[in-house]
């Protein structure tokens, strides 16, 4: 089992590289970098205005030349490629990701503090989903064809159609702006400082119900679907059909030997909820102004703060490929019938 | 004899008699089919439907059709001015001079860039029957329901074009990495791996502030990203077809790679391309609405969902009309393209289940 889980890490090093030099060179195209450099030549060369107009179109302050200097010394823009490249990846590897050009911090302290408002709804998305999925996905198998199971069909398959903004926006309007059951958005109150232990609880709480909607919904037809089909594909094996056969009653068959077996396709992508947990949807906490990552990605990237931009983009990478390996030992703990050592990895 | 040849000739393969047969009966995805193709096909004469210009004016003894073509100036209509005719202007003059001149409109008579102001008072408008703007107009004046129905057929536009560079892109490495396999395949497959991190909307915001987007540049990024997916799928089931006895007897008949490749793996799967084509659909009008929402999609004065979105928000209180209209528009067309969707799939590959109870 060891070397099955060694193996698999030592794999994760050449994609590791492959995505550092993804975005190495991304970071070439950050102002002041090369491209942009060549970029604006060329506009002064053929006297042509768009590329500069649309620069400030975008609403992204330039930045100041103090700030290119940092970005140009951090990137190592005066040095060959190849050196710059190396001497950046020692840097990140000891979690050294530059300083944020609109906070002056360590892009990696800038990073850690939205953690937590993260990782609060990552987990709270992550416990809905499964909670709701699996049950639902077992009973559909069972009730298949029936009128319940076609009206959840259609329904988590519309909650799947919908992208998840719009759903978002769609809440927004009716629940908060028009009914005001809920607030406009924001991760707490503003006087939540003043509010006692259990009224925090509830502020928390009434802030989270439409952003949690929002997040959860287009999730619940992937995995309940997953559910479904391979709960009925299990149930059509062979081995039901003899315990069945023995005598053994049908919901013994399914609680017994068919649902452990169906859940290894769920499994799979378990360890994927990681990053997402992490990064969340950036147009989600966008909509509803939550402080998470995904809008410090967002505000970072509309602000030209490209230190923290890049610092995302490394820390995500790397969260997804931890993911994936945990994917691999869950399913590894779920399926007996996975060889440690056959080397499968790389699939 | 020659109506027998010719069913003969056009008589579909039995199969596929059989997967439409399939189709037709799951029935949220066939009448959902049926709406949005009925959709597709009026958005394509949208300019006849939802236009300022009016279909057929009578003027003098004579017929004009302004709807398509150069702009007709007012002073052709007797009017005082020489910029284009304003022909709500035109058919209430028309009336009020009760002659014989009068003025077809299209039953929508806003176009999805005019600005209609009312003086003294403010857009957006809320949606009336008596101004004719049926579901109101945005914050510049312009008609919600003009520019919803010109946005979905950019939309649609833009998607078909995204599935279409894919899915080229997709078969052909796809097939090919699947078909060969050895280095050629795990060469790609580690290149997709790492293509597969790049985050897309990053990457094209990055671009929007280099160059000013506009719709084929947009498209070009976006397909440089996302060939991604149908390679990965067509290499699985190339991979799949090609250890079946088929494709054996054709290379024992010596037939070339070619040969096997395009007339022999490729047309058998066809299905699981087929399936694929509504969820890329989706995701096509997905990627566009959510660009423009965060305004780094097409540029304006574009008609939009995503930039009517972004609108409606910031007058969610005074104009909620806004974002209700667009945000159910989006909402109904996508869950009518995945019901499609999941229809096809149903028919190509029916999941029977016998279980014991």
């Amino acid at each position: 089992m060891t070397s099955y889980f060694i193996r698999r890490l030592l794999l994760i090093i050449p994609t590791f590289i492959g995505v550092t030099i993804l975005v190495f060179t991304l970071t070439r195209l950050v102002p002041g970098g090369p491209i942009e450099r060549m970029l604006s030549e060329a506009a002064l060369a053929g006297a042509d205005e768009t590329a500069t107009t649309s620069y400030d179109s975008q609403g992204g302050s330039t930045l100041s030349d103090a700030q290119l200097e940092d970005l140009k010394a951090y990137y190592g823009f005066d040095k060959p490629v190849v050196v710059s490249y190396f001497e950046w990846l020692g840097k990140v590897l000891v979690l050294d990701l530059g300083r944020s050009t609109r906070y002056s911090d360590p892009v990696w302290n800038t990073i850690t503090d939205r953690l937590p408002v993260s990782i609060f709804y990552g987990v709270w998305a992550l416990i809905l989903t499964y909670g709701v999925c699996i049950p639902l996905g077992i009973y559909k198998a069972i009730r298949h064809k029936t009128a319940f199971d076609n009206l959840t069909s259609a329904l988590v398959f519309a909650g799947y159609a919908i992208p998840n903004y719009v759903v978002a926006l769609l809440l927004l309007t009716i629940f908060s702006a028009n009914l005001e059951w809920f607030p406009l958005g924001g991760f707490v109150s503003d006087d939540f400082d003043e509010l006692s232990g259990f009224e925090k609880i509830g502020d928390v709480s009434i802030h989270a119900v439409l952003p949690l909607i929002a997040y959860t919904l287009g999730g619940f037809a992937f995995y309940t679907i997953l559910m479904k089909n391979s709960l009925m594909d299990n149930l059509a094996a062979e081995y039901v059909r003899t315990a069945v056969a023995k005598g053994m009653d049908f919901r013994r068959a399914i609680f017994g030997h068919a649902f452990r077996n169906s859940l290894i396709p769920i499994a799979t992508g378990f360890g994927n909820n990681i990053s997402l947990i992490l990064t969340g949807s950036f147009l989600i906490e966008t909509i509803f102004n939550i402080d998470g990552i995904g809008l410090l990605g967002f505000e970072s990237l509309v602000e030209r703060d490209y230190p923290v931009v890049m610092g995302i983009l490394v820390v995500s990478s790397i969260l997804f490929l931890i993911g994936n390996i945990l994917s691999d030992i869950c399913v590894a703990l779920v399926d007996p019938r996975v060889k440690f050592g056959s080397g499968d990895a790389g699939q | 004899m020659i109506l027998d040849r010719l069913r003969q000739s056009f008589a579909l393969n039995p199969l596929t008699v059989k997967q439409w047969r399939r189709f037709r009966s799951i029935k949220r995805g066939y009448y959902s089919a049926v709406v949005l193709g009925a959709m597709i096909v009026l958005s394509c004469g949208a300019e006849l439907l939802v236009n300022g210009r009016a279909l057929i004016v009578y003027y003098e003894g004579e017929l004009y059709f302004p709807t398509y073509g150069d702009i007709i100036p007012g002073s052709a209509f007797g009017l005082d001015y020489e910029y284009e005719t304003n022909y709500r202007d035109l058919d209430a003059e028309f009336e009020e001079q009760d002659g014989d001149n009068w003025v077809l409109m299209p039953p929508v008579r806003y176009g999805p860039l005019e600005n209609n102001l009312t003086p003294g008072y403010f857009p957006p408008y809320s949606p009336s029957f008596e101004t004719g703007h049926y579901l109101g107009t945005d914050e510049t004046g312009r008609d919600v329901l003009a520019r919803l129905v010109y946005g979905f057929r950019i939309a649609f536009a833009f998607a078909s074009l995204l599935l279409l560079c894919n899915y080229l892109i997709g078969i052909a490495i796809g097939s090919a990495m699947g078909f060969w396999g050895g280095v050629f395949d795990l060469a790609f497959q580690r290149l997709i791996e790492i293509w597969n991190m790049v985050p897309t909307l990053y990457v094209i915001m990055i671009v929007a502030s280099i160059v000013i987007p506009n719709f084929w540049t947009l498209a070009a990024v976006m397909v440089a990203l996302g060939w991604t997916a149908m390679t990965w799928n067509m290499r699985t089931s190339t991979y799949k077809e090609k250890t079946r006895e088929y494709v054996l007897a054709a290379r024992a008949l010596g037939a070339s790679n070619q040969r096997m490749i395009g007339s022999h793996v490729i047309p058998n799967t066809i299905s699981v391309i087929v399936s694929f084509i509504p969820f890329s659909i989706a995701t096509g009008i997905f990627l566009l609405t959510a660009l423009d929402y965060l305004g780094f999609g097409l540029p304006p004065p574009t008609p939009s969902w995503g930039e009517m979105l972004s609108q409606g928000q910031k007058h969610i209180v005074t104009a909620p009309w806004i974002i209700l209209s667009v945000a159910i528009a989006i909402s109904i067309v996508l869950v009518m393209v995945n019901y499609i969707g999941e229809a096809v799939r149903e028919a190509f590959d029916p999941k029977k289940f016998a279980y014991y109870q």
